[in-house]
């Protein structure tokens, strides 16, 4: 890549450059023309855009916090770890168990008063941390188990060791929990597709209170890893240890304790979405990591992965192109993973580094 | 030297020929000259007669396979505390196909194999079945299949009938119910983009327009995705009464979900057999209440009801409540066996024959057979003659409309 770079100075005309430059623009051209094309013709209203807007932003920010993950572990370990979405499976199934719980504690028998009843936010609360827990515990035994004894091997390899842990998790949970879909059970403060209404014109949108609650803690985590990798002395030795590990050994820093950590902290975002997503969307089974994994996998390759505001600004952009490309483009909605990927194979193609990338160094390309 | 060797011959030639007379006085001569059973199933003392049923045993729609083959079981214990036929006992094998074809194929080989097979109560999906018919025509096991309801699988094939009613009858009494007894005008439509849910919304969308009304919106949801209220935000913006969607009830239970969200409060959702069941109402919670859906349930009879609480009694559920062919699979172990009774004879050398192009053409020619699910007549595969009910939720149960 770099090496490309530096030619690009000696070599005056690049014909594939040109041609790639030639089809974005055209590309581009044609979005904006359906796009111009759609509003002039008034298909939907204001209220209909700002509902899209919504929905997007809402998925975008799960698939916001579940790329971070992606990008910690590439940012350090250059691998992608594919079973980040079944640590954000198991998360869902953690809190899923924690509200079944709780839900079965009865506080006060004269009014079958349950505990997640009467303490609210406290179980909400709870079923965060265990899921978060959870699913960091996992994290942390998937690296012991599945990637640290490939440490040194080929970068394929432990992409395949990735692959295969996926497909295990998956299997393990269909085996234990069972095939079944099951229905979040949410305390009654948040009811799902209750919320605020927003009157604009002339109709009410809805705002849920577990979408708010959702892109809310998002955010909130969101700013808060980025404080952690750069704002503390643990988030510096984290980024000297992506920079160089054996540099990093040499200057006292211990390499696997970091690299194991990263897991836990990637585990327990992964695990925070797992629970936003059950809270909000309410149907969870052992497979419902997967799609949301590569979706938030590519969201991390959009915004440029191995970069924190890179993954979120990724997860925006994805939820919304989800959303509102096949309005805009004026195409079914079962097209809209089609959307998603491609937009995927475009930004590999004429932007590999992503939205917001880094510059490169020559080890991790 | 030649002479001694003549007469043995003759001897042996002779002996051969009364051997052979033998055996044919002892079967049936349809079945005499049947050493590897693929003309006659012959089923020895001891042994029983085995039916087969395929369906989704795990998996997403395990609720199907799960039903159905309970209310099977219960027939096939039925008939064998009456006694069985001539003292043979029948058997059910069930294999799980997970509603895909590939496996489909797979289990129609496996029983294709085993030549004590004489019948199959199955397959349960459409394209499990489609993958299936082939196979079984080859080896002559004729098929009744509970549940199968593509359109067009009872073309161009021999041996394959069914009692659901298929989703081209389904789709015309669905579109003609919400057009003349809901009275909606404006009406959109949605499917999951495969064969069953497509094929539905394309036949109520034919319908309902003929009849005058309105479809103002047309589209195709991801399956298994987990919010679906970009795409209902579409469907809103064009103001639609009422929303029918063809596909499978965890779909449905996202769609009910979302609505509200999408602004589509007070529009009705509209769905089909495959969404009825008690696993839609629990996945669905509150957003479950108001909503349509088709069902073939049987009801009123004192027959249905006394089925109904021996079902509930054995497996605990109510018939229909974990998936609406409960009384197909019951009704389709009792036709299959009418016929077998009609074709089979029973051998001098106590062997039971079943002759397999009869079995066949007996199965295709069922006629007037009454069953739990009302009239079962087959004509070219299709054996169900009364047609869909409709039923709406409310409190938490489905309530016929």
């Amino acid at each position: 890549m770099s090496e490309s770079n530096s030619k690009k100075l000696v070599v005056p005309i690049n014909t594939f450059r040109i041609v790639q430059v030639i089809i974005s623009i055209l590309f581009f051209v044609f979005v904006g023309w359906r796009f111009y094309t759609v509003i002039r013709e008034g298909v939907y209203g204001p209220d209909t855009w700002l509902r899209f807007a919504i929905s997007g932003l809402i998925i975008g920010s799960v698939y916001a916090v579940i790329a971070i993950g992606y990008t910690l572990v590439y940012g350090i370990l250059f691998m992608i770890n594919f079973a980040h979405g079944e640590i954000m499976m198991l998360g869902a199934f953690s809190g899923y168990f924690v509200f079944e719980g709780l839900k079965s504690i009865t506080v006060d028998p004269a009014v079958d008063l349950s505990f997640l009843d009467a303490y609210q936010i406290f179980s909400v609360v709870i079923a965060f941390l265990v899921g978060m827990f959870v699913a960091a515990v996992s994290g942390y035994f998937l690296e012991r188990i599945a990637y640290r004894p490939l440490r040194g091997a080929p970068r394929l390899i432990p992409l395949i060791s990735a692959i295969g842990a996926s497909i295990f998790l998956q299997n393990a949970a269909q085996v234990i929990f069972g095939p079944k879909r099951r229905t979040y059970i949410n305390p009654s403060a948040l009811p799902r597709s209750v919320g605020w209404r927003i009157p604009i014109g002339g109709e009410d949108v809805i705002l849920t209170y577990t979408g708010a609650l959702t892109f809310v803690l998002s955010i909130l985590l969101l700013i808060g890893l980025w404080l952690l990798v750069m704002k503390t002395r643990y988030g510096r030795s984290m980024r000297a240890v992506a920079e160089n590990k054996q540099t990093a050994a040499l200057m006292g820093i211990n390499v696997d304790q970091i690299i194991s950590n990263t897991f836990i902290i990637s585990g327990a975002l992964g695990g925070a979405a797992g629970v936003m997503w059950g809270i909000h969307n309410g149907i969870i089974y052992h497979y419902v990591g997967f799609i949301p994994g590569l979706k938030a996998f590519t969201a991390a390759v959009l915004g440029g992965i191995g970069n924190i505001p890179g993954a979120m600004i990724g997860g925006m952009v994805l939820g919304l192109v989800e959303s509102l490309g096949p309005a805009v483009l004026g195409i079914d909605f079962q097209l809209k993973d089609v959307i998603a990927f491609s937009i995927l194979v475009l930004v590999l193609i004429f932007r590999p580094s992503g939205i917001v990338g880094e510059v490169l160094t020559e080890e991790k390309i | 030297m030649s002479k001694r060797f003549y007469i043995l011959t003759i001897l042996i030639a002779v002996s051969l020929i009364l051997a052979a007379c033998g055996g044919g006085s002892q079967a049936p001569e349809q079945c005499a000259d049947n050493p590897d059973e693929t003309v006659c199933a012959v089923i020895e003392p001891g042994s029983t007669i085995k039916i087969g049923y395929a369906g989704p045993m795990t998996g997403d729609y395990s609720a199907f396979g799960i039903d159905i083959s309970n209310a099977e079981l219960m027939a096939v214990d039925d008939l064998n505390a009456a006694g069985g036929l001539e003292g043979f006992e029948y058997e059910l094998l069930v294999e799980d196909t997970q509603g895909s074809p590939e496996l489909g194929a797979a289990v129609a080989n496996k029983y294709v194999s085993d030549p004590g097979v004489v019948a199959i109560a199955a397959h349960t999906f459409s394209g499990s079945t489609a993958a299936a018919i082939p196979i079984y025509a080859e080896a002559l096991r004729p098929m009744l299949s509970p549940s199968a309801t593509g359109a067009d699988l009872t073309m161009n094939q021999t041996v394959f009938n069914r009692i659901a009613f298929t989703d081209t009858v389904q789709g015309q009494f669905a579109g003609e119910y919400i057009k003349n007894v809901l009275g909606v005008e404006k009406l959109a439509v949605l499917h999951d983009g495969d064969v069953y849910g497509k094929g539905l919304a394309e036949k109520v969308q034919d319908v309902f327009t003929t009849l005058g009304g309105e479809v103002v919106a047309i589209q195709a949801i991801t399956q298994g995705d987990a919010d679906y209220s970009a795409v209902l935000t579409d469907v809103g913006a064009s103001n639609p009464e009422a929303i029918y969607f063809g596909g499978y009830y965890s779909d449905a239970a996202i769609l009910a979900k979302d609505m509200p969200v999408a602004g589509l409060e007070d529009v009705i959702l509209f769905s089909d057999d495959g969404t009825f069941g008690a696993a839609f109402i629990e996945l669905a919670g509150d957003q479950a209440e108001g909503v349509y859906a088709t069902s073939a349930a049987a009801q009123g009879s004192p027959r249905v009801n006394e089925f109904g609480e021996r079902f509930e009694a054995i497996y605990g559920d109510p018939p229909g409540a974990v998936s609406t062919f409960t009384w197909h699979g019951y009704d389709v172990i009792m036709a299959l066996v009418d016929r077998i009774k009609s074709v089979a004879i029973l051998g001098e050398d106590g062997n039971l024959y079943i002759p397999r192009q009869a079995l066949v053409d007996a199965v295709n020619g069922l006629e007037g057979y009454e069953g739990l699910t009302g009239d079962i007549t087959c004509t070219e595969g299709e054996c169900n003659t009364t047609g869909p009910t409709f039923w709406r939720v409310e409190d938490g149960e489905w309530v016929q409309d």
